[in-house]
């Protein structure tokens, strides 16, 4: 058991840090205070320099896809990673992006799906794939820090199957979605550690509060567990392991997004402060996929039912 | 990255789990039940353990030098799950093998390795850790037991407090203060004593956690050798700090709650209750708090095997394994209140005495919330 990267992860990770800390990730505030900011360059350096094709090569790996994912979620910009990186690659590379997924019908309003190239679909009995023209979504007003879109009735993309297991697509979109809420409350917290560090009252630090230490430090605890539940879940691949990670970290998400906003008091209520850009994607991503309650029973039905 | 068991492990862990199965008694459960620090597990790990050294089962990652095989720090690992999970058969002599012999090894005389180091080694020693005391808990620091030279001795006064194992040792990893009262950290020394010299009194404090696990200890004039201190005066702090580094990831809880919930599952799955929507959510919930817990652990395992610095990742560790301890007994208690009547459920009855000290023993959760916001998030000194 290895828990530290390989060398070709090391110098692709040291590398994905060097880029989140640039300008294109940084946080600016959006001229019509848009819910999200979504990095055009931010993409373009990434798909330019080949990184949402990380889980293609065989010494990078999906897992190396998770902590992409995690790591771009940390950053106040918007980027389509998560079924990009994981999904795509591993069952349809040859999509355009950004990538939607829709996995609960065809009405179902989704994230990325107003500026997605192609859309993804699983929930039916196989994996299938169209390319998106440009009347065929319509946006949907969100309190969700994404752009959210829904097919719009009567569209007719060209829908095809690709090969491969639904069940797997479907294991792998979990892992994707625990490593970007996973990502997004590692962003939120590190904001608001931020935050209770430099913000004083009653002549101190707030993050010289017990009060405030002990509810982030059990947040990091969780977030921390998340983040590895999620990489080993990427490397198996399979139902046990992803209903467990995704509905690990969306069951601990509702209890740390509170104690975020609580600890940036009403600045983390303005769109000045970043942190409703983590928050309200997190907040999208716990409900993803049923939910905690419906991700677990799937972990029980896999670990105690099914067998 | 790689989350899998090499081939090696797995070997290792299926002769471990062989050996379990052929040496562990018919009424392992009985006597296991009654807590690591009961005369029935002591007597019994006295007689297990010797069977484990003859195996190579019982140090295999000690050095050849001391009875040990050099084994790797995986393996170490996947022993102590395998023993916990199993309700610990080895009772107190997890302790030497995990941090008594290694840290003797580092800082003993040459006269104390050759001492204490091969009975250790044979699965014949039963140590106590003296420890707490009544004003000193979570703050050692402030510990007033008084050990002050006289000639060639040190003469030793005060009062020990949860002392785990007491009753039954052969011997005590004391530390005392041989500074004056506001030397703090400074003025402690460790001697090893031995439990049936003249002064020590030793009171079992009746309690939830399993017969006779925890005591208070008296010292009154106990008369050592200054060769019984370990290391020199002023040095405990430091040497702990040693031992901690050996013992930081603690026990591996994580796996016996984990192998007890399944039980709980299977047992639920028995009368029917296993589609029940309600008890397959929270259950799925309480397994993932377990696999919280050792994803934690086993990333500070997976540091020190290769030799890196084991800082605040320790803290999340024992965190989130408390978390998953308490997880799964209030489960138990939630959907299976009938099991904790009487003793038709031996195995969950001897989790939830383990399970109710995890957040307390070995460096209370708030503890390790502290140190994980200074060392981790980078927070300022905590003030209440």
């Amino acid at each position: 058991m290895h828990f530290a990267p390989n060398e070709d992860q090391a110098a692709f990770l040291a590398v994905l840090e060097q880029m989140t800390q640039g300008p294109e990730a940084a946080w600016t505030t959006s001229p019509d205070w848009s819910r999200y900011d979504y990095s055009e360059r931010l993409d373009e350096m990434l798909a330019n320099n080949g990184f949402f094709e990380c889980a293609r090569e065989p010494t990078l790996g999906l897992a190396a896809a998770a902590a992409m994912t995690y790591k771009l979620a940390c950053s106040p910009a918007l980027v389509e990673c998560a079924a990009s990186s994981m999904l795509r690659a591993s069952f349809a590379p040859d999509l355009p992006r950004p990538v939607a997924v829709i996995d609960a019908g065809p009405d179902q309003v989704v994230p990325f799906l107003p500026r997605a190239a192609a859309v993804i679909r699983l929930d039916g009995d196989a994996i299938t794939v169209a390319r998106l023209g440009p009347d065929d979504v319509e946006t949907v007003e969100s309190l969700f820090a994404y752009p959210m879109g829904r097919l719009r009735a009567g569209a007719a993309p060209g829908w095809e199957v690709v090969p491969g297991s639904v069940d797997e697509a479907r294991s792998v979109w979990r892992v994707a979605i625990a490593a970007e809420l996973a990502g997004c409350l590692k962003g939120g917290l590190d904001a608001v550690v931020k935050h209770v560090s430099e913000r004083q009252q009653f002549g101190r630090p707030l993050g010289a509060f017990q009060a405030i230490q002990h509810r982030l430090a059990q947040a990091a605890v969780k977030i921390e567990a998340a983040y590895w539940l999620t990489l080993r879940a990427a490397q198996r691949r399979g139902k046990q392991d992803s209903t467990l990670a995704v509905g690990y970290v969306q069951e601990a998400s509702s209890r740390i997004v509170l104690d975020l906003h609580q600890f940036m008091g009403a600045m983390g209520l303005t769109l000045e402060h970043p942190l409703h850009r983590w928050t309200y994607r997190a907040r999208l991503l716990r409900s993803q996929l049923g939910g905690p309650a419906a991700n677990l029973r799937d972990y029980y039905a896999s670990k105690w039912s099914d067998a | 990255m790689d989350f899998e068991w090499t081939e090696q492990d797995t070997v290792f862990r299926a002769r471990v789990r062989a050996f379990l199965d052929r040496e562990l008694p018919a009424g392992w459960a009985d006597i296991s039940r009654h807590g690591p620090g009961s005369r029935e597990q002591t007597e019994f790990s006295l007689e297990f353990c010797p069977r484990l050294a003859a195996e190579g089962l019982l140090v295999p990652h000690w050095p050849s030098r001391w009875g040990g095989a050099d084994r790797p720090t995986w393996e170490h690992f996947i022993l102590g799950e395998e023993m916990w999970a199993a309700g610990e058969p080895r009772g107190a002599q997890y302790m030497n093998v995990n941090w008594i012999g290694p840290t003797l090894m580092r800082f003993g005389s040459p006269e104390q390795k050759q001492r204490y180091i091969p009975p250790m080694a044979a699965g014949k020693a039963i140590w106590c850790q003296g420890f707490s005391e009544p004003n000193a808990g979570s703050d050692l620091a402030r510990l007033r037991t008084r050990a002050v030279r006289d000639g060639d001795d040190y003469v030793i006064n005060g009062q020990k407090i949860w002392t785990s194992y007491a009753a039954m040792a052969q011997h005590c990893f004391l530390l005392a203060r041989t500074g004056d009262a506001a030397s703090g950290k400074a003025g402690i020394a460790i001697f090893l004593v031995e439990m049936d010299t003249p002064g020590i009194e030793v009171r079992s404090i009746p309690s939830l956690i399993g017969h006779g696990d925890i005591h208070e200890t008296f010292f009154t004039d106990v008369r050592v050798q200054a060769s019984a201190r370990l290391g020199e005066e002023g040095q405990a702090w430091s040497i702990i700090g040693y031992s901690l580094a050996n013992e930081r990831t603690g026990i591996p809880r994580y796996e016996m709650a984990a192998r007890v919930l399944d039980e709980m599952v299977h047992e639920l799955r028995r009368r029917g209750r296993g589609e029940d929507a309600i008890v397959q959510a929270r259950a799925g919930s309480v397994a993932a708090r377990c696999e919280a817990a050792r994803m934690l652990v086993y990333r500070t395992v997976d540091m020190r095997s290769r030799g890196e610095a084991v800082d605040a990742e320790a803290s999340l560790a024992r965190v989130a394994t408390a978390d998953a301890d308490q997880a799964v007994t209030e489960f138990g208690m939630e959907f299976l209140s009938d099991t904790f009547n009487g003793d038709a459920y031996p195995a969950f009855l001897a989790h939830h005495e383990r399970a109710i000290v995890t957040g307390i023993a070995a460096g209370a959760t708030e503890i390790q919330l502290g140190l994980i916001s200074r060392r981790w998030l980078g927070l300022p000194n905590g003030v209440a």
